[in-house]
């Protein structure tokens, strides 16, 4: 599935909640801290409100890889959304890779509101294993 | 057909510097639905809203697109500025190219092919946005404070005394708790019971103010405005409408305990007033102690309680009341010390934890404010104190700072100095943090005036030689080691959260941080409120602090709680789930998931050809769903589906994104 | 009195007695391997109800339209068709006291194409079970010809766990005994331990078979919602283009749907006009929850709560939570 990598920039599509991870994206905004463009935030209230069909809708659209951040489990504004949050989308991934998505390709993680540093690094650190992998082919819809 | 305008704003430099507006706009002009697309300097200025306003009438659009900062920033200016145009506020949508693009994607023009991204997108949700209106939501007249230590009594004084009725909830048998407990105060060193006790008699008599001591609030529903609290009264065994306090009962009764309030440095009857001070000043039979409920004989209290007042069959009581609001007041523990076996606490037993020494020194504690050693009941000559036990102290204890140890070490010092003429304080200490009006002059007091030698460096070990206790530490400013013998340890121990924050915090939705402390909405502009509305904090439970503190952090919290019961009604948030009836299975999985209850199963009544049926259909209370959406993920025919952020509206932007 | 005999007196005597006023059980077919589903509302009926080694149908599904036109539905079922019902009492699709279940022990059905393989469905007339043989009736034949019954059942029932019914309101026959015979999990495991792009290439290769048709989610008791997303025009959870990516999508979403929820009846593997390994999907997902938040049965209990309509606060995750 490897295709050719050169002048490749993927295209990522993060699915943030409102209260800590949109909020850790702001705060790497205010802080200028620099993370690569090709991430395009799509802000929910929690990170519940990530439909496993929002995700495979992202890979058949072009997407090269998809990310979900939520608060971190126990933070969660809405109490307890991440902690379904953590049981669907751990199902989601597995089964995904199971299916033959690289793993690297649909991440979920726990960024708080005051984790810009860590927002720009997850977002930094993805593109780059994206990147590596090359474009995606997978369950994407037939151009 | 909607009609899209989209606005683009320079932000001055921040945007403009970065991403080519004059493209942005370009390409906006041709994205579906778009029907106008401008830039601005500054859209959020006067100007700029008045340019949005008129574009909108004039240009006849129906949903707007700004792009702009975040709409954690200027949602809500511009959901004003869209209503002042005559349009549904919930038409707006806003594209973030600065937090997310200009001020992190500087290089080259990836900032200004992002944006027009970001742009595309939210013009893809706008053409999906409908028009919200929010519930209105009224108001019970009535605050509920949940534990009445001093942060407590404030709060409640506060409120009452704005002319609200509050109910004040302590699960001990006297209101005051911790403060109580205490001699003197730093800085000042008045006594703690002479500024304390007026404050609770002002509670016990306040009009507005319904005490329940003894009593723990046992679930809490609802939401803001509208609560519903469960309040479980223990059963105290005895008839609070006889009982005169005359303390005839308790002179007599068999059984001697451990006194809490004296920290375990006296004893106390199985019948009993914790302290003389105490609010309400009418005992309290402990039925785990007490002979006649182990043993089922003795009844001596109930023979000699010349009012009649002694009920063993007295039963617990439960409350329903309703409040508006909440005020959290629940302080704190102090830490366990087992990981701590070096200094001996509880091996000997001249080895005395702050608040032990405290009662000690307390006019009304076990010595009557004599300070003598509990082993031999002599004054000691020499006493070490030691700080941060537990505290700042990542790998044992709690990695935070207590805040209050530094300067009632201080204070002990002093204090030592004047009971005990000629005796000398030691004190070790990682640093002496003296923030607050007074307090470094108060240290230096302890030192200067009264001689307390201060030593930088931890304790290794403490033992007993003789009737002496071996202190083994460091100087670490001399990095010379120091072994010491002294007459009385006194550990300064890490305040904690109650062991059941944890569980409180889930009875109420509120949130903790890692030490169980719980979390303020923000934690430097919203340091009362908690996440869930109408649920306020104060005092230690939400982090170490002292007395001055704890007071204005309660002052703080009513007039939030006073500034909510003043409204006539509250505007609900609209971005709730909703079921579509004709879709829903009635499976009621979304319940399952619902944090907030919100979500009840309803009969309905259709027509299907000549049958009438009757099936279950899941129903939204909008007043308790905050709009978190994990409903509308567990629905999966998608009946269950989240206003202002529908599966619509989500699977267009993602379509979007990916163009 | 032989099943067949006593499926039927039981039906006759229910309606006769008014006890239900709809029996749902299974009709002999024109050939050997039918059993469709039979209606009954009248008593006169109950002659038409077959037992056979084809049973195969879970007539638990058709409760959904027909519970909305009687008061009370007979149905007849085994002990994988109880799963369904319980999945469907617990999805509050059904009510208990509208249902009254005549549950029949079952040793395993005969899976027709291993017939064939055999050489034996041309001109066979009748399969019968006796203990642990099948006795096959073929045409022009004298007497009748006994083979093991283990060679010639479906592979679901290889993998059967429930012979006997869990819930019913009376059992027809004795209880039955019968090991597990293979391991349902193992062909996970194997699909599990190719490499990447070689599980890409093996599900690319089995869906692109799919035809939509949808047999998979109509048979399946967890797929009951009165409206279903791929029905939908408006949001278009799943297009129409007759693609890879829209059939990939079909599959994981309707896969994720019962995740959590599916009984492991295997009844949409078996409806498959396309032989695609459905169950080795919606297994991974069970052997995946079940070590992910342990050890869960659906529709064993339907009072408890599905592993996705709960959780822990030390829950782990299937992804790094750095």
């Amino acid at each position: 599935m490897s295709v050719a990598k050169e002048g490749f920039e993927p295209l990522i599509v993060a699915f943030c909640c409102n209260w800590c991870s949109y909020a850790g994206a702001d705060l790497a905004g205010t802080g200028r801290m620099p993370y690569p463009a090709n991430v395009r935030i799509v802000r929910v209230p929690c990170s519940s409100r990530v439909n496993p069909s929002f995700v495979i809708r992202a890979f058949q659209r072009g997407a090269d890889g998809v990310i979900v951040a939520g608060c971190h489990p126990g933070d969660c504004h809405y109490h307890s959304g991440n902690f379904f949050t953590r049981r669907r989308l751990s199902v989601l991934r597995r089964l995904l890779e199971y299916m033959g998505i690289e793993p690297e390709r649909f991440q979920v993680r726990w960024i708080s509101g005051s984790e810009g540093a860590k927002f720009a690094q997850v977002m930094t650190d993805l593109t780059a294993d994206i990147r590596a992998l090359g474009p995606n082919r997978k369950l994407r819809d037939a151009l | 057909m909607k009609r899209v305008g989209v606005f683009v704003c320079w932000c001055g430099s921040n945007i403009a510097a970065t991403v080519d507006i004059e493209r942005v706009i370009a390409a906006a002009r041709k994205m579906p639905n778009v029907v106008y697309a401008s830039d601005n300097k500054y859209m959020c200025s006067e100007l700029g809203q008045a340019s949005i306003r008129e574009s909108i009438e004039k240009e006849n659009i129906t949903r707007v697109v700004i792009a702009s900062c975040s709409p954690r920033m200027h949602e809500n200016t511009f959901r004003k500025t869209v209503a002042a145009a005559g349009l549904n506020p919930f038409y707006l949508e806003i594209a973030n190219i600065r937090e997310h693009c200009s001020w992190v994607h500087k290089e080259g023009e990836v900032g200004t092919v992002k944006a027009i991204s970001l742009v595309r997108t939210a013009v893809a949700k706008a053409a999906r946005n409908e028009p919200l209106t929010p519930s209105s939501l009224q108001i019970t007249k009535r605050a509920l404070v949940i534990g009445a230590g001093i942060a407590g009594i404030q709060a409640a004084l506060d409120i009452a005394d704005s002319g609200y009725q509050v109910d004040l909830v302590e699960k001990e048998p006297s209101i005051g708790g911790r403060m109580a407990q205490l001699d003197k105060t730093f800085p000042t060193l008045d006594c703690s019971a002479c500024i304390l006790t007026p404050k609770m008699v002002d509670v016990a008599q306040h009009d507005n103010i319904t005490l329940h001591t003894y009593s723990v609030v046992e679930k809490v529903d609802g939401y803001v405005g509208n609560f519903t609290a469960t309040i479980r009264k223990k059963s105290r065994g005895i008839d609070m409408e006889k009982c005169t306090g005359c303390g005839i009962c308790y002179e007599k009764c068999p059984v001697k305990v451990d006194s809490e309030f004296e920290a375990g440095m006296a004893k106390r009857r199985a019948i009993y007033v914790p302290f003389p001070q105490a609010v309400p000043n009418k005992p309290v039979i402990d039925r785990e102690n007490c002979r006649y409920f182990t043993q089922g004989k003795c009844k001596v209290c109930q023979k000699l309680c010349p009012a009649g007042a002694v009920d063993y069959e007295l039963e617990d009581e439960v409350l329903t009341v309703e409040y508006g609001a909440i005020v959290v007041a629940t302080g704190f523990d102090i830490l366990d010390l087992q990981a701590y076996g070096e200094y001996g606490y509880g091996k000997h037993p001249d080895v005395l934890t702050s608040l032990e020494f405290e009662r000690l020194v307390n006019a009304s504690g076990p010595t009557g404010g004599k300070i003598l050693r509990p082993s031999d009941g002599k004054p000691p000559r020499t006493v070490a104190f030691i700080q941060c036990v537990g505290s700042r102290d990542q790998a044992k204890g709690k990695a935070y700072c207590s805040k209050v140890c530094c300067m009632y070490t201080a204070k002990h010092a002093i204090l030592l100095r004047e009971k005990v003429p000629g005796a000398k304080p030691i004190v070790f200490y990682i640093d002496v943090r003296t923030p607050g009006k007074d307090y470094e002059e108060f240290y230096n007091r302890a030192t200067d005036e009264y001689g307390a030698t201060y030593i930088r460096g931890q304790v290794g070990k403490v033992y007993p030689e003789g009737d002496r206790l071996i202190i083994r530490g460091v100087d670490s400013l001399s990095a010379r080691p120091v072994e010491l013998e002294v007459d009385m340890v006194v550990l300064a121990v890490a305040v904690t959260a109650r062991a059941d924050a944890a569980g409180v915090g889930r009875m109420l939705g509120i949130t903790t941080n890692a030490h169980q402390f719980f979390n303020e909405a923000h934690p430097k502009l919203r340091p009362v409120e908690t996440h869930s509305a109408g649920i306020y904090l104060a005092g230690m439970c939400q982090g170490p602090k002292d007395i001055p503190e704890a007071v204005a952090q309660a002052s703080a919290a009513a007039v939030k709680v006073v500034g909510l019961l003043n409204k006539d009604s509250l505007v609900g948030n609209p971005t709730v789930a909703n079921v579509d009836e004709s879709m829903c299975s009635g499976c009621l999985e979304c319940t399952q998931v619902c944090p907030y209850d919100a979500i009840k199963e309803k009969s309905i009544t259709e027509r299907r050809g000549r049958e009438t049926l009757t099936r279950t259909v899941a129903e939204v209370n909008e007043g308790l769903c905050q709009g978190c959406g994990a409903c509308s993920v567990a629905c999966r025919p998608g009946a269950n589906n989240l206003k202002g952020f529908t599966n619509e509206q989500i699977l267009a932007e993602v379509d979007a994104v990916c163009l | 009195m032989n099943l067949t005999e006593k499926m039927r007196q039981e039906a006759a005597q229910i309606l006769e007695s008014k006890e239900a006023d709809l029996v749902i059980g299974w009709g002999g077919g024109e050939y050997y391997w039918q059993s469709p589903p039979l209606f009954l509302e009248d008593a006169a009926g109950a002659a038409e109800l077959a037992f056979s080694p084809f049973i195969v149908n879970n007539l638990a599904k058709y409760l959904l339209e027909e519970l909305e036109s009687h008061e009370k539905a007979a149905l007849f079922v085994k002990g994988c068709d109880t799963r369904g019902i319980n999945r469907l009492l617990q999805d509050h699709r059904i009510q208990r006291e509208a249902v009254l279940l005549i549950g029949v022990p079952c040793a395993g059905l005969a899976d027709r194409e291993k017939l064939k393989a055999a050489g034996y469905d041309a001109g066979l007339l009748q399969v019968e079970r006796q203990g642990d043989s099948f006795i096959l009736t073929l045409e022009g034949e004298e007497g009748a010809r006994e083979v093991p019954a283990g060679e010639f059942l479906l592979d679901k029932c290889l993998e059967c766990r429930y012979p006997n019914p869990l819930v019913y309101d009376r059992l027809l026959g004795e209880e039955v005994q019968k090991p597990r015979e293979r391991d349902p999990m193992a062909r996970v495991r194997e699909v599990q331990k190719k490499p990447v792009d070689e599980k890409y290439a093996y599900w690319q290769e089995k869906l692109s078979r799919c035809i939509r048709c949808y047999a998979c989610r109509n048979v399946c008791p967890a797929c009951n919602c009165r409206e279903c997303i791929f029905d939908q025009n408006a949001p278009r959870w799943v297009g129409k283009a007759n693609q890879l990516s829209e059939k990939q999508n079909y599959n994981i979403i309707r896969s994720f749907h019962i995740a959590g929820r599916c009984i492991d009846c295997g009844e949409c593997q078996r409806a498959c006009p396309m032989d695609i390994p459905l169950m080795e999907i919606n297994r991974k997902i069970i052997q995946d929850l079940t070590e992910l938040y342990g050890e869960y049965e659906a529709g064993i209990d339907p009072t408890d709560v599905p592993p996705l309509g709960t959780y822990r606060a030390e829950d782990p995750a299937g992804f790094s939570e750095r």
